[in-house]
């Protein structure tokens, strides 16, 4: 039991570190593009012990303190769950469909934060996070159908395992076409242009973020870079065969080789948000709705009828 | 002399001694024992859910009978459950002894239903739900209550033709000699010999049964009487209606699969892994997931919004069954409890806000979270089943009817699911933000918490939601019973069907300590200060309580503006063309034959007395 728990703090002390580094190194990229020469790579960490160092934090009420507290808490357990190689705690309950709800679940957690602050900019961003999240469940519901269907398992730790025999799933055809929708859906779900049409900037004045200061803005800042990390990941699992490395005798040097591996697939995905990201401007939210219930939904009932075959 | 029958009439003599006393305190008092006695006897008799549990009894040239099976004591227990939480509602919410009578009159009918042994008593204890529960809607609206009651005669009566036609050709009515008698029928045209029902035939029944418990299931297009029942009508006893009488309708289909089901698959074979008859339902069932969803989002009424979101959470049950393996059915069935848990929850709570506050619009709501602390935690917890979070009981289920399906290879049907779990949380955040949070209307500044007997009520079924999302076991296992095998596998925390599993107990604890360790990282932090709503950023600008802060009205406008090509395609329109063109039919009809002329009537003599002519009498 204390092993277990040893385990999982070292794996949220990584997720955090990692999705830390992801979240400068998506600072650090955007301003390359941009021909800028960025902030240092470890830029949140030192925002974010910044925002816990305010000397004093508002509250609206319970809600707004519980709100924050239950989405890092929904992000932990969402990241228990997902198979980091032959690391994770929980990989044998690894559901797709459980993983996919648990990524959703710290949403909810920011939105009754935000809403119960009362203020007009969060509901108006509640609105519109909530639209974004009914456009992207069709794309995706139907890769996560796809991806079931084709292999004829729900656990995730078991499609891990099946793509190290049979290769990756990008590589069969219903899987690519899956994959291709659920990468357009990572956008949204990262938060990146063209759908970060929730938060906004510029636009509603960070939406459902406005009211939040001090070390409530510091856990979303922690529960961004866990969640970040996790989105990764689940997508590397489930489309780019994930790791599991036996080569060496040692155990540790086995864990830290599918680490690497997982963290140089994690980087792919993420690194094809960002370039999106920067040189595509923001679709409003019904232009967001009606395309991704247009192509991405056409590309992913494909895979899943052709996965259903 | 058994229980049975005193489980079935118990509600209905309370119903009617509430009725005769008009003693306020006294018929209450009454109503709640005649509501709980079912649930007690229930208890009592599942020692002896594997032996023969019936009853029967002779009148008027009829045999009627009740049985409890494991199925028939799964969904009694939901009926006996929430009646009993919607009758203790009832004790804050009834305005006279009227509702007193009617709902548990209903309470007897729906038990009736769940509990018959053959096709009439059936369709009485049909009947008998749908009488009162037409005479609660009657009182506060007579449109709605007329819509409803139309469809549900329609309903009725085209069930009713159906079990004629069994009646006919097979001169039997008790469900195991009609099932047995199909599935010889089936077999025999298996066999390539003239079956006992022709192809029509069988087709017709389907059909007339389809209606019959589509209407009270309210599946789409079907659906239009629910919004407008459910919303007009005494809130606590909405809990009953829609959380246990629209389960009548779900257990109509799955009489439907008792009854008919080998017979069916022979007639129409398989579409994919489905059988045809049984991904119509599914696919029927897809559509009201989406319907219902949207248009719950849209609307400007807290009654509204709930009644569309159970006839969209009904379309989950509809999916389940339609899929038709045993571990589908039994997923809708799970889902059928849970859906009777948390929306009969809901209305309770829509029950205690209209009670304190008196008012039904978003528009008038607002911050109501500090001043009414005990309801919002219970509505917090059936938003979080509805939504279907884990741990508790709306996920379980849901999760269930996703990897049913999923797994049969549907992949249409997956989308339509997954489509409809994210439109719940949609339109549970509209009304978590309208009502809760935000600015409060000065006017409902003194709003109290819920009076004593509808928090118990809401205790009950918040316990029930969590207890079974932890455990998902405790129903798993009882369901598995009904097949009499193990269709579901794992223990009392955990479900594992081969290909996925879920455990609740253990998701449970890596929560808390996900919460805990979020916890310590929060209060690492300094402390927080507490400022009122206005103190809030509106462009750098002061606000004040003249400010209307929140928005009330229209949240999901751009939702609407997307979808304006198909909100403008309604049922309830196309139904309302129909019954104005019957109208005036009977107008035309009355002008021209009743014409007050007496040559007519003289003439029509006449016509008579030729047409008999002719036949040569």
């Amino acid at each position: 039991m204390l092993e277990a728990f040893l385990k999982a703090l070292l794996i949220i002390l990584y997720a955090t570190f990692v999705g830390f580094m992801f979240m400068g190194i998506i600072r650090k990229v955007t301003a390359r593009i941009h021909r800028r020469i960025g902030p240092p790579i470890y830029q949140p960490i030192i925002d974010t012990i910044k925002f816990f160092s305010k000397k004093e934090n508002i509250t609206h009420g319970v809600i707004y303190d519980f709100g924050i507290i239950f989405a890092l808490g929904a992000t932990i357990l969402a990241l228990m769950f997902i198979p980091l190689g032959g690391v994770s705690i929980l990989r044998a309950y690894g559901d797709l469909i459980l993983i996919t709800f648990l990524l959703e679940i710290p949403m909810l957690g920011i939105m009754f934060a935000a809403m119960s602050s009362g203020n007009p900019y969060a509901g108006i961003g509640a609105q519109r996070a909530l639209l974004t999240l009914l456009a992207i469940q069709v794309p995706l519901g139907f890769a996560i159908v796809a991806l079931a269907e084709y292999y004829g398992t729900f656990s995730t730790y078991e499609i891990v395992m099946a793509q190290q025999i049979h290769g990756w799933s990008i590589f069969h055809l219903p899987l690519l076409l899956a994959a291709i929708a659920y990468d357009i859906v990572l956008q949204a779900m990262f938060g990146k242009e063209p759908f970060d049409i929730m938060i906004a900037p510029g636009e509603i004045s960070l939406g459902p973020m406005v009211e939040f200061g001090g070390k409530h803005m510091g856990i979303l800042q922690i529960q961004h870079a866990i969640g970040l990390f996790a989105e990764t990941l689940f997508f590397s699992n489930i489309f780019l065969g994930g790791a599991v490395v036996m080569t060496f005798a040692s155990p540790i040097l086995n864990t830290l080789a599918t680490l690497v591996i997982l963290l140089i697939k994690q980087l792919a995905v993420l690194l094809i948000a960002i370039f999106i990201s920067t040189i595509f401007p923001r679709f409003t939210i019904d232009q967001a709705a009606r395309f991704y219930w247009k192509w991405p939904t056409i590309i992913a009932a494909l895979g899943a009828i052709l996965a259903s075959l | 002399m058994n229980e049975l029958p005193i489980i079935v009439v118990s509600p209905l003599i309370a119903g009617f001694l509430a009725w005769l006393l008009r003693v306020r305190g006294i018929r209450e008092i009454i109503g709640v024992a005649g509501s709980l006695v079912p649930l007690a006897l229930l208890i009592k008799l599942y020692p002896s859910l594997g032996g023969r549990l019936e009853f029967t009894i002779n009148v008027a040239g009829f045999k009627l009978g009740l049985m409890l099976s494991h199925l028939t004591w799964v969904f009694s227990m939901i009926a006996a459950v929430v009646g009993f939480t919607a009758i203790l509602g009832m004790v804050s919410t009834a305005r006279d002894n009227w509702e007193w009578l009617f709902a548990l009159m209903s309470l007897t009918g729906v038990l009736g239903v769940f509990m018959a042994y053959d096709l009439v008593t059936f369709f009485i204890s049909w009947e008998v739900m749908t009488f009162a529960s037409f005479m609660m809607v009657l009182r506060y609206n007579r449109h709605a209550s007329l819509k409803y009651f139309i469809l549900s005669i329609v309903g009725a009566y085209a069930m009713l033709i159906a079990i004629g036609l069994i009646y006919a050709k097979t001169g039997t009515l008790t469900f195991p000699e009609v099932s047995a008698i199909f599935s010889q029928d089936a077999m025999t045209k298996m066999m390539g010999g003239p079956g006992l029902f022709t192809k029509t035939e069988t087709m017709l029944i389907y059909g007339l049964f389809l209606l019959a418990f589509g209407v009270k299931a309210g599946m789409f297009p079907l659906h239009v009487w629910a919004p407008d029942a459910y919303s007009e009508t005494n809130q606590s006893y909405t809990a009953m209606f829609s959380g246990v009488l629209s389960k009548a309708g779900v257990y109509g289909f799955i009489l439907l699969y008792i009854l008919m089901y080998g017979k069916l698959i022979v007639e129409f074979g398989h579409f994919r892994s489905a059988p045809t008859f049984g991904y119509i339902i599914a696919f029927l069932g897809g559509l009201t997931i989406i319907v219902g969803g949207i248009l719950a989002a849209l609307q400007e009424d807290i009654r509204k919004l709930f009644a569309y979101s159970s006839i969209s959470q009904i379309g989950y049950i509809l999916v389940g069954l339609g899929v038709g393996t045993a571990l589908s059915i039994e997923a809708a069935i799970y889902h059928a409890i849970s859906h009777a848990l948390f929306k009969g929850l809901f209305f309770l709570i829509v029950a205690t806000l209209i009670y304190r506050t008196g008012k039904t619009e978003f528009k008038d709501f607002g911050g109501l979270a500090e001043k009414m602390p005990y309801t919002f935690a219970m509505a917090f917890i059936a938003i979080l089943s509805l939504a279907g979070i884990p741990p508790l009981v709306g996920f379980t289920s849901k999760w269930l009817i996703f990897e049913a399906v999923i797994h049969e290879n549907l992949p249409i049907l997956g989308g339509m699911v997954f489509f409809g779990s994210a439109i719940g949380f949609v339109y549970l955040i509209r009304f978590t933000y309208a009502v809760w949070f935000g600015q409060r209307p000065s006017d409902i500044e003194n709003t109290k918490d819920a009076p004593l007997p509808l928090a118990i009520a809401m205790g009950i079924l918040g316990a029930l939601n969590v207890i079974f999302g932890v455990a998902p076991g405790l129903v798993a296992q009882e369901l598995n019973k009904i097949f009499g095998k193990t269709i579901i596998a794992g223990n009392i925390w955990e479900l594992d069907l081969g290909f996925g599993r879920y455990n609740g107990l253990l998701l449970t604890i890596w929560m808390t300590i996900g919460l805990l360790i979020a916890a310590i990282i929060y209060f690492m932090g300094a402390r927080v200060r507490r400022v009122p709503v206005t103190d809030t950023y509106q462009s750098g600008n002061p606000v004040t309580m003249e400010y209307n802060l929140t928005i009330r009205r229209n949240f999901f406008l751009p939702l609407k503006e997307a979808m304006a090509f198909w909100l403008r395609i309604s049922f309830d329109k196309l139904y309302h063309d129909i019954w104005q063109s019957i109208e005036d039919f009977a107008e035309t009809a009355r002008n021209y034959i009743y014409n007050g002329n007496v040559q007519a009537y003289a003439w029509y003599l006449a016509i008579i007395l030729i047409i008999l002519a002719a036949m040569g009498v």
